[in-house]
């Protein structure tokens, strides 16, 4: 029977969905509810991983250190894992301690044509003994040639494994079978998939990854996580468990985890917003969503519009002002049309 | 670097040298110029010319250089400071002339640091294939060089066939040229037929030379190669992981015999003849890994395909140094437990 391993970045990733305000309380519980059902990876952190907490994209509601201690000390089976993106994460300053703190897993990423900036994070953790996993970000922006080459990189660095990530939550299952098809048959190391359920896909992407050769999946509690939420863990394991998989994770455990994480982490359950949809039709990142929708109401625009317009211009993370040309534009053109 | 360090690189010299020094006496009161001369292969060659000059007398002068050499002062500062040594900081493509009293050439710039061939591709084709032709165009002009030996790859050979014991000297093997990864090996291939081309039409007195794979001192344990990984999570106390099933084959040669045969094939090597050089004695992986745990106290567990791996097929590469050890009598003096004990040592040894 294939095995999939299975990493769960619900308070991870589950921040961006609350602002960076899960609390220490909140994420010891659901740490110890994911290790119990046999999840393999536990990560937790701001959205953006490591040293993020910034004004820029939110403050965390405690520190780094602060929330791997306290999961540390209740993971009696899963390992724990941490996000890096190299330029908000340093060696220094957030590897290094992280590492001490019992950190065993590294997924350090980047942007999908940027494996380059992985290179010193990467070697950092394999020479301190961690697990390094390589992350490419928005990887539906990049041919499946380019993420090979990306991939090959990383897999140069010395990560482990490499994972691909829907950030837009832009895949169809069959971009996702092409892509992680092509990479699993032409890398050594193992391949993973990272959904995004913008367009309700992110089981079906997820489980069309496994078939192309994905051995490692990330799912969240009710999919908790950026935009339109991640894939949701609990129907991901069902799923892969009706598919033949084995996950080392007991479905029931990890449904009782879930209905946890509804009660105790999250204000409301992700949905798909309009804007979601949109969003993940254009290929732009769902962090996009509150500046879209304010500088849409500002300019008198429609929002699905100025994500279409930025899907066109090919933005990524930390291009949020360019919200601010597109709407000007569209409403320059809708005052023309007038 | 520690006196410690120091004597278990010299006492590896001398064992090396055990087989003789009498074949290397052409060496005797010349002048040797090395590029990539700070680098691995750079620092094992003063290592064992220092030996050379300290203990028999040879009188050799040696010459490196290179674009850098911070680590190399770092960690050979004891080779830095000798008065037979000297240190030209340059880049390789960069050459015009050569010290005109140079006689022996080993042209070994380039780096086999597979994270620069993925990151850099452009730049390692470009230090091979410049790099050696600036080389021999200097080395034309030299009126007492006596041989220029190519330090060329073992990954010129392409993939290995399952059912090859090893690899001589004489198969071509492939490569995908349309493949990036593909860059350093293909400008090897490369910079052995130009060469060739130059012993034709220039008349130097050219051997080329195959390195596989390595494990001893002076290589840093950050390199991701398995022998360099399983030490150092052996060294952290494990677990020491083994991607795959552990079933793929390598050999690993201890620096002090590469340096000891590099000089042979320098002095008596065949012009225009190529010569492997490395351990005949392959392991799959899961030995390998066994075996530098069994030289770690408390033994580190060893675990394989713990990521959820996908098994891709083994596979080998091992030489066949039948060529070195018939027509050079070259052989090893330091097997593959006593490498695998000395490299923990001298890592240890701060």
């Amino acid at each position: 029977m294939k095995k999939i391993i299975v990493s769960d970045p619900t308070l991870r990733d589950g921040n961006h969905a609350l602002g960076h305000q899960l609390n220490v309380r909140q994420m010891v519980m659901y740490a110890a509810a994911s290790d119990a059902a046999g999840v393999a990876i536990v990560e937790v952190g701001h959205g953006n991983g490591l040293g993020a907490s910034s004004l820029q994209v939110g403050e965390s509601a405690i520190e780094d250190l602060a929330m791997l201690g306290a999961v540390r000390a209740v993971l009696k089976h899963a390992k724990l894992g941490v996000h890096i993106i190299p330029g908000f994460g340093t060696i220094n300053k957030n590897l290094k301690p992280a590492i001490e703190a019992g950190v065993d897993v590294v997924r350090v990423a980047s942007h999908c044509t940027e494996a380059d900036t992985t290179q010193r994070h990467i070697g950092y953790a394999r020479e301190k003994g961690r697990v390094a996993y390589g992350v490419l970000m928005m990887s539906h922006m990049a041919a499946k040639e380019v993420l090979l080459n990306e991939c090959r990189k990383m897999e140069s660095y010395g990560a482990e494994a490499v994972v691909l990530m829907d950030s837009a939550g832009a895949y169809l299952p069959a971009d996702v079978s092409e892509r992680i098809g092509f990479l699993a048959r032409n890398l050594s190391i193992p391949v993973g998939f990272h959904g995004h359920n913008n367009l309700g896909m992110a089981v079906a992407n997820s489980a069309a990854a496994a078939e192309a050769g994905a051995t490692l999946l990330d799912g969240s509690a009710r999919g908790l996580g950026a935009g339109a939420g991640n894939t949701p863990l609990e129907v991901m394991i069902a799923v892969l468990h009706r598919m033949g998989y084995s996950t080392d994770v007991d479905l029931y455990k990890i449904l009782d985890a879930a209905d946890l994480a509804e009660r105790h982490l999250m204000p409301k359950i992700p949905t798909i917003s309009s804007l979601s949809i949109a969003s993940g039709l254009a290929g732009v990142f769902s962090g996009f969503a509150k500046h879209v929708e304010r500088v849409a109401a500002e300019y008198g625009v429609d929002a699905r519009e100025v994500f279409r317009e930025l899907g066109n211009r090919k933005v990524v993370a930390g291009q949020e002002d360019v919200a601010i040309e597109v709407a000007i534009e569209l409403a320059a053109r809708k005052g023309e049309e007038k | 670097m520690t006196s410690k360090r120091r004597d278990i690189v010299r006492e590896d010299c001398r064992r090396a040298l055990a087989g003789g020094t009498e074949m290397l006496a052409p060496l005797r009161n010349s002048a040797l110029f090395v590029t990539g001369g700070t680098g691995f292969v750079g620092t094992w060659l003063t290592e064992m010319i220092a030996c050379l000059n300290d203990e028999h007398g040879f009188n050799v002068h040696v010459t490196l250089m290179a674009r850098q050499c911070g680590r190399f002062v770092e960690t050979a500062e004891h080779l830095a400071a000798r008065k037979d040594v000297t240190v030209v900081l340059k880049d390789v493509r960069s050459v015009l002339d050569l010290p005109p009293e140079t006689q022996w050439i080993i042209h070994a710039a380039a780096t086999p640091d597979r994270r620069v061939h993925a990151s850099d591709p452009v730049g390692a084709v470009d230090v091979i294939v410049n790099g050696t032709r600036a080389m021999l165009v200097a080395a034309v002009q030299l009126s007492q060089l006596r041989k220029f030996l190519n330090i060329s790859s073992g990954l010129i050979y392409g993939t290995q066939p399952w059912d090859m014991p090893a690899i001589s000297e004489s198969f071509c093997g492939s490569l995908d040229c349309a493949n990036v990864s593909s860059g350093y090996p293909e400008a090897k291939r490369f910079a052995e037929t130009l060469c060739a081309a130059y012993q034709s039409e220039h008349r130097l007195i050219i051997s080329t030379v195959r390195p596989f794979a390595f494990i001893g001192p002076y290589q840093p344990l950050g390199l991701p190669w398995a022998g360099t990984d399983f030490i150092r999570d052996a060294m952290l106390g494990g677990p020491i992981r083994v991607h795959g099933d552990g079933q793929t084959i390598r050999s690993h040669m201890y620096p002090s015999d590469m340096a000891y045969w590099l000089l042979n094939i320098l002095v008596k090597g065949r012009s225009g003849q190529a010569y492997n050089v490395g351990s005949a004695r392959g392991v799959t992986l899961a030995e390998f890994a066994a075996r530098i745990a069994d030289c770690v106290p408390g033994r580190p567990r060893i675990e394989f395909g713990v990521l959820g791996e996908r098994r891709p097929p083994a596979s080998k590469r091992v030489p066949d140094v039948s060529l070195c050890a018939s027509a050079l009598s070259l052989g090893l003096s330091t097997d593959l437990d006593m490498a695998i004990k000395r490299t923990i040592s001298w890592n240890q040894t701060t």
